[in-house]
C-alpha cells in the first residue's frame, strides 16, 4: 500500500529526514518511535502533502503512485488520513459544515455520490458515539474551544468518519489522560481491517498496549534504525532511546537502516 | 471640480486634521477629481436586473428609492409603513426619517447611482430620528456600472433617551461609481445604536462615521466589514467620542483584500473628562490575500477620565496556512478551503444582524468577494 525508499526531506534548507525507507502493507499496523527531533512528525506531514517540506531523494509510492506528485486534498481523497499533533482551531468554520464538506469532497473525486444532510447525520451519530464525544461540539467552530483531549479524540472521530485506507496518527497520545487514550485506542481498534493500515506515531510504549502493532520501528536521526514486532516497543521503554544508538555503535554502524 | 475642493466639501473643515485624515486616499481622491463632473439625472431609468437586486421580499412595501440622491416616488412602495415611521422630503436632496415606535421589520432605503453620458455626481442629506423603541433601518448603495457616478450623503442621527436604532448600511457599488457618505449620530441617556456596514466594490468609497456618546449609559455597537478585489478602494473613519458616564462602545470590523484593492480603517475612540465607567472596545483585523493588496489600520485611543475600561487591536494578516492545510489534509480543495477560512473570517462582522433573511443577503453579497473564482 506504502513504499518509501531512502527518504530525504528538508524543512527550511535543514536535512531532518535522511534515507527513510518504510513498507506498510493493508491491514497492517506500524508503530514508529523516537526520540524528540528524529523526524517523527516531518514524516506524517509529508506523507499528507504539506506545504514547505522539500523531498531531496527517494520516493513514495501509494497504492501503486507517486503520492509525492498529489495535493493535500487529492491525497485525502485517495484515502490518506493524517491525525494532526496539534489539531487546529479555525474560528467561523462550523465543524459540521466542515465534516460534510470535507466527506463530499472526497467521494465527489472518487466517483461516489454526495450525502445528503440525513445521510451525514446519520453516519455522524454512529461515529460520535465511539469516541464518545458530546453532539455540541459538532454546532462549535472546528476545534476552537475544544479541551486538548476533545482536539484529539476529534481527529479520531474524523477519521472514523471519513474512513481512509491509511491513517497515520502523529502523537495522537500526547497529553491525553487515560481514559481518552483508551477511547482512541477503541476508535482505532474498531477501524483495522484487512484493506486498511495505520502508522502511529507516537513517543511513549503506553499507547502501545491498547493498540498493538504488528511492528514497531525505531526513528532516530531522519532514518529507521531498528524494526521488530511489540516487543521492541516494550524494550525501549525499558531501556530509552538512548539503548538503540549504544547497541548500533557496539555494531559500528549508525548508519545501518532498515 | 478641483480636489482641493472635493477634499473641503469631504472632510474635516481644519485643514490639518483635513490632510491627516485623507492622507492615505489623497491619490484616489485626485485622479477621481481631475475628472469633471456633471449632475447626475434623478430621473434616469431602473432597468430590472438593477431592479432585481434591491427587490427583496422582506422589503417589498417597505422601500424608499432614491435615484441620483432624489427620492424616486415611482420606484418607491410604502404602503406597508408603519404609523411609527415618518418620511419626510423637507427638499428634493434632503429627507427627515422619524421612527417613534418599534418596528418588526426595517424600512429599506435604496440609494441608486445611475451612470450618465458624462462622469456625473449627486449628494443628499438624510436626518434620522429615532425617538421610542426599537427602530431598525436598512440603507443600501448600489447602481450600474459605466461613467463614473459620485455620490455623497450627509446624515444626522438622533436616538433619544431609552431607544434602540439598528441600522444595516449595505454599499454594494459598481467599480466605476464612488460613495461618500458621512454620518453623525447622537446618543442620549440609554440610548443603543447597532449597527452594520458591509462594503463592497467601488472606486472610492469613505466613511466618515462619528458617535457621540453623550447621554448616560449610551451604547454603541458597531460591526462592519469590507471585502475589496481588482482596485477597489474604501477608507474608514471612525469617530467615537464617550462624554458621559457609564457608556460603552464595542467596534469589531474586518477586511479583507485581493489583487490590488485598497482598504483604510481608521478607529478613533476618545474618553472624555469626566465620562467615568466608560467600556470601549475595538477590533479591526484585516486579510490581505494577495501581494498587491493594501490595508492600512489606525487604531487610535485617547483616554481623560478615571475608572476606563479600554482595549484595543488591529492586525493585517494573510491566510493562516496551517488552517489552509488542515483543510485540505481533509480532502477540501485548495479554492473551498480558501473561501471557508475567508468568509468565517468575514463573517464574524455579521454578529449583529438580527433577521436571517438580511443575514443571508449579506452572505450572498460576500461568498463571491472572498476568493470563491480566484485560481
Amino acid at each position: 500500500m506504502l513504499k518509501i525508499e531512502n527518504l530525504h526531506v528538508r524543512i527550511a534548507g535543514k536535512e531532518i529526514l535522511k534515507g527513510l525507507s518504510l513498507t506498510v502493507n493493508a491491514g497492517e499496523v506500524h508503530a514508529i518511535m523516537g526520540p524528540n527531533g528524529a523526524g517523527k512528525s516531518t514524516l506524517g506531514n509529508v506523507l499528507a502533502g504539506r506545504e514547505g517540506y522539500e523531498v531531496t531523494a527517494g520516493s513514495v509510492e501509494y497504492a501503486g503512485s507517486n503520492l509525492l506528485e498529489l495535493e493535500p486534498e487529492q491525497r485525502a481523497a485517495a484515502g490518506i488520513f493524517l491525525a494532526f499533533q496539534y489539531p487546529v482551531e479555525i474560528p467561523g468554520v462550523n465543524n459540521t459544515y466542515f465534516l460534510r464538506a470535507a466527506l463530499n469532497a472526497q467521494r465527489k473525486v472518487r466517483g461516489e455520490a454526495e450525502l445528503d444532510s440525513m445521510q451525514f447525520l446519520k453516519r455522524v451519530r454512529e461515529k460520535l458515539a465511539v469516541l464518545q464525544l458530546k453532539d455540541e461540539l459538532l454546532h462549535r467552530a472546528v476545534n476552537e474551544g475544544f479541551s486538548g483531549g476533545e482536539k484529539k479524540r476529534n481527529e479520531i472521530f474524523q477519521m472514523a468518519l471519513l474512513e481512509p485506507k491509511l491513517a497515520i496518527l502523529d502523537e495522537t497520545d500526547s497529553g491525553l489522560d487515560i481514559d481518552a487514550l483508551k477511547m482512541v485506542a477503541d476508535g482505532v481498534n474498531a477501524m483495522r481491517d484487512a484493506a486498511r493500515a495505520f502508522v502511529v506515531i507516537t513517543h511513549y510504549q503506553r499507547l502501545l498496549d491498547y493498540i498493538v502493532p504488528d511492528f514497531v520501528h525505531v526513528l532516530a536521526d531522519g532514518r529507521i534504525v531498528e524494526s521488530g514486532d511489540a516487543g521492541l516497543a516494550h524494550k525501549l521503554e525499558e531501556h530509552g532511546y538512548a539503548w538503540v544508538a549504544e547497541r548500533k555503535l557496539a555494531h559500528g554502524s549508525l548508519a545501518g537502516a532498515a | 471640480m478641483a480636489p482641493a475642493a472635493l477634499l473641503e466639501e469631504f472632510g474635516p473643515a481644519d485643514a490639518r486634521e483635513r490632510e491627516e485624515s485623507w492622507r492615505y486616499s489623497r491619490p484616489a481622491l485626485r485622479a477621481l477629481a481631475q475628472q469633471p463632473f456633471v449632475a447626475a439625472d434623478p430621473q434616469a431609468a431602473v432597468d430590472d436586473p438593477l431592479r432585481e437586486r434591491f427587490a427583496w421580499a422582506h422589503t417589498d412595501a417597505l422601500r424608499a428609492v432614491f435615484v441620483n440622491g432624489v427620492f424616486s416616488a415611482s420606484n418607491s412602495d410604502l404602503s406597508a409603513l408603519a404609523t411609527v415611521v415618518r418620511l419626510r422630503h423637507a427638499a428634493t436632496d434632503r429627507t427627515i426619517l422619524t421612527i417613534s415606535g418599534d418596528c418588526a421589520e426595517p424600512l429599506h432605503l435604496v440609494y441608486l447611482s445611475l451612470p450618465g453620458a458624462a462622469p456625473s455626481r449627486w449628494s443628499a442629506a438624510l436626518d434620522i430620528e429615532a425617538t421610542r423603541g426599537n427602530a431598525q433601518l436598512i440603507e443600501h448603495h448600489l447602481g450600474d456600472p459605466g461613467s463614473d457616478v459620485l455620490g455623497a450623503l450627509r446624515s444626522r442621527v438622533t436616538v433619544s433617551a431609552g431607544a434602540t436604532l439598528r441600522t444595516t448600511t449595505l454599499c454594494d457599488l459598481a467599480d466605476s461609481a464612488s460613495l461618500y457618505r458621512r454620518t453623525d449620530t447622537v446618543l442620549t441617556d440609554d440610548a443603543t445604536l447597532l449597527s452594520t456596514h458591509v462594503l463592497l466594490g467601488g472606486r472610492l468609497q469613505r466613511h466618515d462615521i462619528g458617535v457621540e456618546l453623550a447621554g448616560a449609559r449610551s451604547r454603541l455597537d458597531s460591526r462592519g466589514v469590507f471585502a475589496l478585489r481588482g482596485r477597489q478602494h474604501v477608507d474608514t473613519h471612525m469617530d467615537v467620542r464617550h462624554l458621559a458616564r457609564d457608556t460603552a462602545c464595542d467596534v469589531l470590523w474586518r477586511g479583507v483584500a485581493d489583487e490590488r484593492a485598497r482598504g483604510i480603517f481608521h478607529g478613533a475612540i476618545t474618553v472624555a473628562k469626566g465620562a467615568d465607567g466608560a467600556d470601549a472596545q475595538l477590533s479591526n483585523k484585516n486579510l490581505l490575500l494577495s501581494a498587491l493588496a493594501e490595508i492600512d489600520t489606525q487604531p487610535a485611543l485617547e483616554i481623560h477620565a478615571d475608572e476606563v475600561k479600554a482595549a484595543h487591536g488591529a492586525t493585517v494578516g494573510q491566510l493562516d496556512e496551517r488552517a489552509l492545510f488542515y483543510l485540505r489534509s481533509r480532502g477540501i480543495g485548495l479554492t473551498e478551503a480558501r473561501r471557508m477560512l475567508v468568509a468565517a473570517f468575514a463573517a464574524v462582522a455579521l454578529d449583529r444582524v438580527e433577521h436571517a433573511w438580511l443575514r443571508a443577503h449579506l452572505d450572498t453579497l460576500l461568498a463571491p468577494r472572498v476568493g470563491a473564482e480566484r485560481a
